[in-house]
């Protein structure tokens, strides 16, 4: 009976989905024009994207990488579709295996997977199914060669961002995180905005200090309590915070609004989500998705198959919004020397993933973390 | 008093009472929906499913007033007064639809005598359902938000709208002052209009003959009948005020403390609220109190790193080195600890529960 009951609201779910799917037309490039839902004629979908912890429209990480799946698709006429796992936030392996087995049975010959947590969910399924080709958003090697890993070096565009506003004349500086401090890639991203704002601080000669935190963001979700903890923090003198993690950001921009206060975005140029947001923290995944999708089809799989792929300042995947730039001081051309020192090799960051609190160990010239 | 003094000044005062309210005003509001109904003799255990209801179709509205374009001008133009309007309009609807949602608990109580803690139970399990069915279609995600800007860029109240705090570094004009600080900055109106409210309602329910009706049909029905009021309509009436203030504090949350967004859930706020009302002993003045008590526990909990109430720049909470989970516990701690020791006195009304039967001697 219950599986009879679920089988009827996934099916009333789907169709009603795909009662309000628009048509696509030619004209669109823009990956929001895309619609999330297409219906291919004959049931098979070619790409697919298997969703991380949080939404798929967080406006962040999850839709970064969608975007990246549709505008491949969608420009060499592909069927494209999304699985989010089974329960949301409390998603377990098998819940993951599930829906990469689905992407599987529909066709598909080319599976994203976005996000850390996947490996083990992967790790079965691409065991399971050696034809179909998968690309592990956030990963490393797995043995597996139609696994490819694609990585990114966060804590390059965390420096640049952390760099950039402590530049720009801000002293009290916030890091709200999500993943509860297990997640490497918010690790090395919050790790590299400490030490860009120490490098910014030593240069300047003024002490600056950061608030660190994991609390409320484990779920990147957004919660009224991480939205009065911001506002504490603002309300003491914090002038701007690095949202780092999906919807976290709706709670923190609203703190932020209230106060009048700044904040840094991730992953995707946020600065269109709110006005408090200064600067964003990029990492490229719409290229690298399209990228690594297109070596599918364009028979070159083995060239990443298995082969740890990290995207930093020299394959441009890394950086900040310059065509959205909301910093006041500091300048674009300021801005591509600083890119250019990293990419030559002149200016190295420490990339240790540094979980949970162990941030407090570091010892910063210019930068005191408080750790909350 | 100089730490009083330095406090007030440096807005940890104002921020304490500002962010209490922000939890304590749509439990408050919706406690007392849950009293409105109660006495009138229906259990209102659907008061979690009607808030998220009107939570849902609060965001829906201002999404597609936003998409219409009503308001943009005013937005623009930083005309406060217009948008409190629009949030007040918001309210209203949310009120409108929250009563019509509570109409399928007083059809099945009242009418066809179902068991009320049922029909509740019904419509709790029912509303996050649909909700979430609803957003799904309507955006293809989990959660409704709104059409662009938050919450506090449109609804909230701030100084430099009157020309206080504005500016930077030197420049910057004097702030407000204690009183400007406290009532005025940083506050979302709507909570005094559902203050207000609170007030008008718990008047119209002890000094109004229609809340002495309304209350007799609680304790005594038959009574109440044989003196020819209409048990039937005066129930009717109970849960609709009940669902339409249950429907607008569920906006209410949703718009103040969940940056107007809508995800078929509010953090368990109908059932704090069921719990706060028999703290509360049914009596609004006692609801009024405790709702406050909990809120501020509760704000506590998620700020208590930058709490600095004496000014000497010693968060003294966080200095403890109590874990945080021990401050995230104290607010349902607190309520447990209070309902223990106050339950003995606590007396619901009378006749709530049973359905009316015009025969029963």
């Amino acid at each position: 009976m219950k599986k009879f009951l679920a089988i009827l609201l996934s099916m009333v779910m789907v169709l009603s989905c795909v009662a309000f799917a628009e048509t696509p037309t030619d004209v669109a490039v823009d990956p929001e024009t895309i619609p999330d839902n297409m219906t291919a004629t004959d049931g098979v979908y070619k790409v697919a994207f298997v969703t991380d912890l949080g939404q798929l429209k967080d406006k962040s990480f999850n839709e970064g990488t969608w975007n990246g799946v549709k505008s491949y698709a969608y420009a060499n006429d592909l069927s494209y579709k999304y699985y989010q796992p089974a329960n949301g936030d409390q998603a377990t392996d098998d819940d993951r295996y599930d829906a990469m087995k689905a992407a599987c049975d529909a066709g598909a010959e080319v599976v994203v997977c976005a996000g850390f947590a996947q490996e083990v969910a992967l790790t079965k399924a691409a065991t399971e199914y050696p034809n179909v080709n998968f690309v592990f958003i956030d990963g490393w090697p797995l043995g597996l060669s139609n696994v490819a890993p694609i990585a990114f070096c966060e804590e390059q565009s965390g420096y640049l961002a952390g760099y950039a506003v402590v530049k720009d004349g801000f002293t009290k500086l916030g890091f709200s995180g999500g993943g509860g401090g297990t997640n490497p890639a918010c690790n090395r991203y919050g790790y590299g905005f400490a030490q860009g704002a120490n490098a910014a601080a030593a240069e300047m000669g003024v002490q600056v200090e950061l608030k660190y935190t994991w609390q409320y963001g484990a779920t990147f979700s957004a919660s009224p309590e991480l939205q009065s903890m911001m506002a504490g923090w603002y309300e003491n003198g914090t002038e701007i915070v690095f949202a780092c993690g999906g919807s976290i950001f709706n709670s923190i921009t609203a703190a932020a609004s209230a106060n009048d206060a700044y904040v840094v975005g991730v992953d995707v140029d946020q600065s269109f989500q709110s006005d408090t947001v200064v600067t964003s923290a990029l990492k490229g995944l719409v290229a690298a998705t399209e990228w690594a999708i297109g070596k599918h089809f364009a028979g070159e799989w083995a060239t990443i198959g298995n082969v740890p792929t990290s995207l930093g300042a020299t394959d441009d995947a890394v950086g900040l919004p310059t065509a959205t730039w909301g910093l006041e001081t500091w300048t674009v051309a300021e801005y591509e020397t600083l890119m250019q020192s990293i990419k030559d090799g002149t200016l190295v960051i420490d990339n240790t993933n540094k979980q949970g609190d162990e941030i407090k160990t570091v010892e910063f010239s210019n930068l005191t973390v408080i750790y909350e | 008093m100089d730490w009083l003094m330095q406090a007030i000044n440096e807005g940890t005062i104002p921020f304490l009472i500002r962010q209490t309210l922000l939890y304590a005003v749509p439990l408050m509001i919706v406690a007392l929906a849950g009293v409105f109904s109660e006495r009138s003799g229906i259990i209102n255990l659907a008061l979690e499913g009607i808030m998220i209801f009107g939570a849902f179709i609060g965001v829906l509205f201002v999404r597609l007033v936003q998409q219409w374009g009503w308001f943009e001008a005013a937005n623009q133009a930083k005309d406060w007064m217009t948008m409190q309007g629009f949030a007040v309009l918001t309210m209203a609807v949310s009120a409108l639809l929250g009563a019509v949602f509570a109409m399928l608990l007083a059809f099945a109580a009242i009418n066809l005598r179902a068991d009320q803690t049922i029909g509740g139970t019904a419509l709790n399990l029912l509303a996050p359902a649909l909700v979430l069915f609803l957003v799904r279609i309507l955006v293809n995600q989990n959660v409704l938000q709104m059409d662009h800007g938050d919450s506090a860029g449109w609804f909230m109240l701030k100084e430099s709208f009157f020309g206080f705090g504005v500016g930077r570094g030197a420049n910057k004009t004097p702030s407000m002052g204690f009183f400007g600080q406290v009532f005025v900055n940083k506050v979302y109106p709507v909570t005094y209009v559902c203050i207000i409210l609170f007030i008008i309602l718990a008047i119209l329910l002890y000094k109004t003959k229609f809340g002495l009706r309304l209350r007799a049909c609680g304790e005594n029905p038959q009574a109440a009948d044989s003196l020819g009021i209409n048990v039937f309509k005066m129930r009717y009436a109970g849960v609709g005020i009940s669902g339409a203030l249950a429907g607008m504090g569920g906006f209410v949350y949703a718009m103040t403390t969940a940056n107007c967004t809508s995800s078929g859930e509010v953090a368990g706020f109908g059932f704090l609220a069921l719990a706060v009302m028999i703290f509360g002993n049914w009596k609004p003045g006692n609801i009024a109190v405790s709702a406050l008590l909990f809120g501020l526990f509760k704000c506590i909990a998620a700020s208590y790193g930058s709490l600095d109430i004496n000014g000497d720049g010693i968060y003294a909470l966080k200095e403890l080195g109590v874990s945080a989970h021990l401050y995230r516990l104290m607010p349902y701690l607190i309520t447990l600890l209070v309902l223990a020791f106050t339950s003995k006195s606590s007396r619901a009304p009378k006749a709530e529960g049973i359905p009316y039967d015009k025969g029963a001697r």
